[in-house]
């Protein structure tokens, strides 16, 4: 009974982190309108800027978070600009072999600056375990978590509540009005890759002080489950891109349970392949951004 | 001065030619028609207005300035306010999100203003403030049409662009619509309507444009077109 409880803590804390690697996701998906491959370079990066803001500036998480933020988000800024800002109108595919092509360059380019091996991550929290009644986690895991909400909240109310979260949800759902209602279709794409970038960044540094390790090629399977978790909301709508990755995370939990370790994932991309077979368009019944 | 000109006006797509150098002009306070069968080049000529066609060749000119290689969204913040066919409200944003976006780019507007804005719309679409929060999608294609409108309204603009507003409308809602460009108008908003059913638009419109092809064939008074022969063959069905 402990270990299944224990198990379930730690599918809901990766869980939880997965979720926030899907929200940007669908936030970038949502307001472009074209699907990315960059994503799990973005968070690698995110990984390699909290490293050294922790570096420089100590081994705060909050100041982790900002600092990753802010590199992931310029990242977003220079990811638009190449792989999208020509293309809006373009063929779908042309974007798209964009990013796969962008996501090849910061992948190598990563590994020519700062090697290809993996390196550990600072300790931020000392391996303190909380009792809650049956339910034991330790700080690093309840910090995890609370980001991961804090994070969730705020963004939900950004889109629901601030005049620039509105237009970037009239922008996602038709550009055409949006442009004729005088709002910057571009200025408002770009604003959307900054903060979708900037979560994955939030989300890389969470994964690796999570698992002590990070190193230049993670970006692949990490892109790949935000997108598996941004399947089943239909790849825009937040709601279900956050559960999908809850969801994920608990399946990796309980899998490598009765299996092994090494298989990790495994159990996401079959989750993905039984998505895309049964349910392609996910669950979320229209496009564009959702809360 | 005409608040809009439009000079020369040639649009292509491609080897199809939309339009073949067409020239009017809207003065401040007119309600102006341009009828036509369809693929006239209407719709043309209101996107190419708008920003949202490349153009050819020509000049078009809203309160003096040259608005021809403008931006969308620029040439909206003049206040030129397009509610384009379809409708094309934001069909997973509230009414209320829907009207509020009309306000957000309006570099004018302070929250205060907004409201009233908004409570005038409410008072001119008393149906909308029943449904304000319900989704854009959900609502009924009249319903629809008048949170075009009214969204449209929300910019506070000195010209209204309609595009087919009676578009797959019933006829009574049809009659309130065009009973409400005709208030719109004595607020002093000016008017540039697109329509199929020419015989309601040239009994509302000061003066109008028939299109044909990519050119304009005739223009004239409301009423004057209104007993044309050729027009009432062409588009009335007379």
């Amino acid at each position: 009974m402990d270990y299944a409880i224990s198990i379930l803590v730690n599918g809901i804390v990766q869980g939880s982190i997965y979720a926030l690697m899907a929200l940007g996701y669908s936030v970038i998906v949502g307001i472009t309108g074209l699907v990315t491959f960059t994503h799990g370079e973005v968070m690698m990066m995110g990984a390699f800027a909290s490293f050294y803001v922790f570096e420089l500036f100590g081994s705060n998480i909050l100041i982790g978070a900002i600092g990753s933020f802010i590199v992931c988000g310029i990242l977003g800024i220079i990811i638009y600009k190449v792989c999208y800002e020509r293309f809006l109108d373009a063929p779908r595919h042309i974007a798209l072999i964009c990013t796969i092509g962008a996501s090849m360059i910061i992948k190598n380019m990563a590994q020519i600056v700062f090697g290809p091996n993996q390196k550990p991550m600072f300790g931020i929290f000392e391996n303190q375990l909380i009792k809650i009644g049956p339910v034991q986690l330790s700080v690093l895991q309840l910090v995890i978590l609370a980001i991961v909400v804090i994070l969730a909240l705020g963004l939900s109310l950004f889109f629901s509540k601030s005049k620039y979260g509105i237009s970037m949800r009239a922008v996602s759902q038709d550009k055409t009005a949006a442009s004729l209602m005088g709002l910057n279709v571009n200025a408002n794409a770009l604003l959307g890759n900054v903060i979708g970038c900037g979560l994955a960044g939030i989300a890389g540094m969470l994964i690796s002080v999570y698992y002590q390790a990070f190193q230049a090629t993670m970006g692949g399977p990490l892109g790949m489950k935000a997108f598996s978790a941004s399947v089943l909301g239909g790849l825009t709508d937040s709601r279900f891109a956050a559960l999908g990755g809850l969801f994920l995370g608990l399946i990796e939990n309980f899998g490598i349970a009765v299996s092994s370790a090494s298989f990790r994932d495994i159990f996401a991309f079959i989750f993905l392949i039984l998505i895309l077979i049964f349910k392609p368009q996910g669950f979320s019944k229209k496009g564009g951004i959702k809360l | 001065m005409s608040l809009l000109t439009v000079e020369n006006l040639v649009v292509d797509y491609g080897h199809i030619h939309a339009l073949l150098g067409i020239n009017f002009h809207v003065d401040e306070g007119e309600i102006i028609t341009l009828i036509g069968s369809n693929g006239a080049g209407k719709t043309t000529a209101l996107m190419s207005i708008s920003g949202m066609v490349k153009k050819t060749e020509g000049k078009i000119t809203f309160l003096g300035q040259d608005i021809t290689v403008m931006k969308p969204h620029n040439i909206a913040r003049m206040g030129i306010s397009h509610v384009p066919e379809g409708r094309k409200i934001f069909p997973e944003l509230t009414v209320d999100e829907n009207l509020k976006v009309g306000t957000i780019a309006n570099p004018r507007y302070e929250k205060q203003r907004s409201l009233e804005a908004r409570d005038r719309v409410y008072t001119l679409f008393p149906r909308l403030k029943e449904r304000l929060n319900q989704g854009g999608g959900t609502l009924s294609g009249g319903e629809q049409q008048m949170l075009a409108i009214g969204r449209g309204l929300m910019m506070e603009p000195k010209l209204l662009i309609l595009d087919e507003p009676s578009l797959g409308l019933a006829p009574n809602i049809v009659e309130n619509i065009f009973e409400l460009i005709t208030r719109i108008r004595k607020d002093g908003i000016t008017i540039l309507l697109v329509e199929q059913n020419a015989s309601m638009a040239l009994s509302v419109a000061d003066r109008g444009y028939v299109l044909e092809t990519g050119k304009i064939s005739l223009e004239g008074s409301g009423e004057s077109l209104l007993v044309n022969e050729e027009v009432r063959r062409a588009y009335l069905g007379a």
